[in-house]
């Protein structure tokens, strides 16, 4: 038990030294570093990026050494931490498209406001995590 | 003079806490560009237009809402012959009832909600349980408290008469050959129709459950021209930018701007009631107390399982979508965090739509406007909102704020009324 929150305080620590994007760019895509130095760029299918609409996000995974990440599971949580909710839906990657790109269906904002994701990241690589932050 | 100095101070600091409990504060020149903004993006002006449902192939040719609108206003369609989807959604009460509850051939469980806008809505029901709005008309007609008809019964209905069959078949092809006994026939419903529909063949009751389908698909190609008019706030906040004057052009008084500076700034409103709509569309726990009677519902944590369960929903046979079309369902969250959830309402014509809530259980907006000043503790879960601090005089705003909604429908007045009226 001990261990267990030892780890969650570990993995909590990690995430608030993560490098934070402060706004979401209204004309241009995300770009962004994990936890372990890999590059994570995100294109909205909706851009910008407005309230109440479902729309689909490609991920660009690429690692420290510059090659795509393939293979990579990727899993997003989030919410707004102001308002004590989560996401809307229930966003999934459902598949690679080509090597180290990833498309992140069913995403949805329904406030204006900070929204924060967390992206995890397990791939051949081991584990990453990256943080995303942003106002809409 | 000393023998006055208590009772003056005491005089004094009445008045100052009565004057700041009352009087307004003074508006600023002209808003924030953020506040123009977001004035800007409550617009009808910026409603995209309806999106296509993939799930309804008749959703947007005419022959289809008129045969929607013939078969909205038939009271035929219920077991006692009295009781028509405009008995509660009724179209000179912008598609409501008055009342705190709706009463179809029994008093219901749920507030009627405003049919206008609602076709943008991904999701039905004050729960979300049904996540298209033809798949959400054909309960109503079963339902025991509302419509108590069966589906059997009503493709009987469609049959017999000459005009809706013939209307039907040039839409749908030909209605599907009906078994020659049985008269009532549902998986729902009372005992003799759910006995009556274990004794059809499954050729039968799909071919049945398409042609109730079908009507339900007619219905919602009715309800998707129910949409809202331009309103006295559209015509202010079209003219909004950080530039301009912050009292327009006197298409708001200063209690209204007032209003609508708290809307999107400290009363927090716009956290849910944003977009043209005023509405995300989405679920909320706002701790509203449970309807006299009832326990407190479990809102969308219930609404989303039975959504995905539905057999006429978009992944469904009788659905027209592809699957991968079906994003709402496909992504759709389900949690804990749902429970007691219910679906923010569009605040357009607001006013006209009392009283208020999924139960009808708060009579006026100055009483709703108590309530989330307040944020009581939730009977279930947790109350997203938060005690706003707001003064008297903020909350009467905000309510002045709500008369500059309403508005006349954007709808051709034939919509309106039953055909041939």
């Amino acid at each position: 038990m001990i261990f267990r929150n030892t780890a969650a305080a570990v993995r909590l620590a990690i995430l608030f030294m993560l490098p934070v994007s402060k706004l979401w760019a209204q004309d241009s895509n995300f770009s962004f570093q994990t936890n372990k130095g890999s590059t994570l760029d995100v294109f909205s299918q909706l851009n910008p990026v407005v309230i109440n609409r479902i729309h689909s996000w490609e991920l660009v995974l690429t690692g420290a050494d510059e090659s795509p990440v393939t293979g990579a599971e990727i899993s997003v949580t989030g919410g707004m931490p102001d308002h004590d909710h989560g996401l809307p839906t229930l966003p999934v990657v459902t598949r690679e498209t080509s090597p180290g790109r990833y498309l992140l269906e069913g995403v949805r904002f329904h406030m204006p406001g900070r929204w924060q994701l967390t992206l995890t990241i397990t791939s051949p690589q081991g584990d990453e995590i990256g943080l995303l932050d942003f106002e809409l | 003079m000393k023998r006055f100095f208590i009772p003056g101070l005491l005089v004094i600091g009445l008045g100052a806490g009565l004057g700041w409990q009352l009087l307004p504060a003074p508006l600023p020149q002209a808003w924030t560009p953020q506040e123009a903004a977001l004035i800007q993006s409550l617009s009808l002006s910026q409603l995209p237009a309806l999106s296509p449902d993939p799930s309804n192939a008749v959703a947007d040719i005419k022959n289809a809402a008129e045969l929607g609108q013939l078969l909205y206003f038939d009271s035929r369609m219920s077991g006692n012959g009295e009781v028509a989807c405009a008995t509660c959604h009724q179209p000179e009460r912008y598609f409501t009832d008055g009342l705190p509850l709706a009463t179809g051939t029994a008093l219901g469980s749920r507030h009627t909600p405003s049919l206008v806008g609602l076709s943008h809505s991904p999701w039905f029901y004050w729960d979300g349980r049904k996540d298209s709005q033809w798949a959400q008309a054909l309960a109503p007609i079963e339902a025991g408290h509302e419509h108590n008809l069966d589906r059997l019964q009503v493709v009987r209905l469609i049959a017999k008469d000459r005009d809706y069959s013939e209307r039907y078949a040039a839409l749908f092809g030909a209605l599907p050959p009906l078994p020659a006994t049985l008269q009532t026939a549902s998986p729902l419903g009372n005992a003799e129709a759910t006995a009556n529909w274990q004794r059809l063949s499954l050729a039968q009751q799909g071919s049945i459950n398409q042609a109730f389908a079908n009507v339900g698909k007619s219905i919602a190609a009715y309800q998707r021209k129910l949409l809202p008019g331009p309103s006295r706030f559209d015509k202010y906040a079209d003219q909004v930018n950080s530039e301009s004057r912050i009292s327009g052009n006197g298409v708001l008084s200063r209690e209204e701007i007032a209003g609508l500076k708290l809307f999107i700034g400290d009363g927090q409103c716009i956290s849910c009631h944003n977009g043209p709509l005023f509405t995300n569309f989405e679920f909320h726990n706002t701790g509203v107390l449970a309807i006299a009677g009832q326990l407190p519902p479990m809102g969308r944590y219930d609404g989303i399982r039975l959504a995905k369960e539905d057999e006429f929903n978009c992944l469904s046979y009788y659905s027209d979508a592809q699957p991968e079309e079906c994003i709402e369902l496909l992504f759709a969250k389900g949690d804990n965090e749902l429970v007691g959830a219910q679906k923010t309402p569009s605040l357009r014509n607001i006013t006209e739509t009392a009283p208020y809530m999924h139960g009808g259980q708060i009579a006026d907006l100055t009483a709703v406007m108590e309530h989330y000043n307040d944020a009581p503790t939730s009977m279930l879960s947790h109350n997203e909102a938060k005690p706003l601090g707001l003064r008297p005089v903020q909350l009467s705003q905000l309510v002045a704020f709500m008369q500059t909604l309403t508005a006349p429908l954007n709808v051709d007045p034939r919509w309106l009324l039953a055909p041939g009226q």
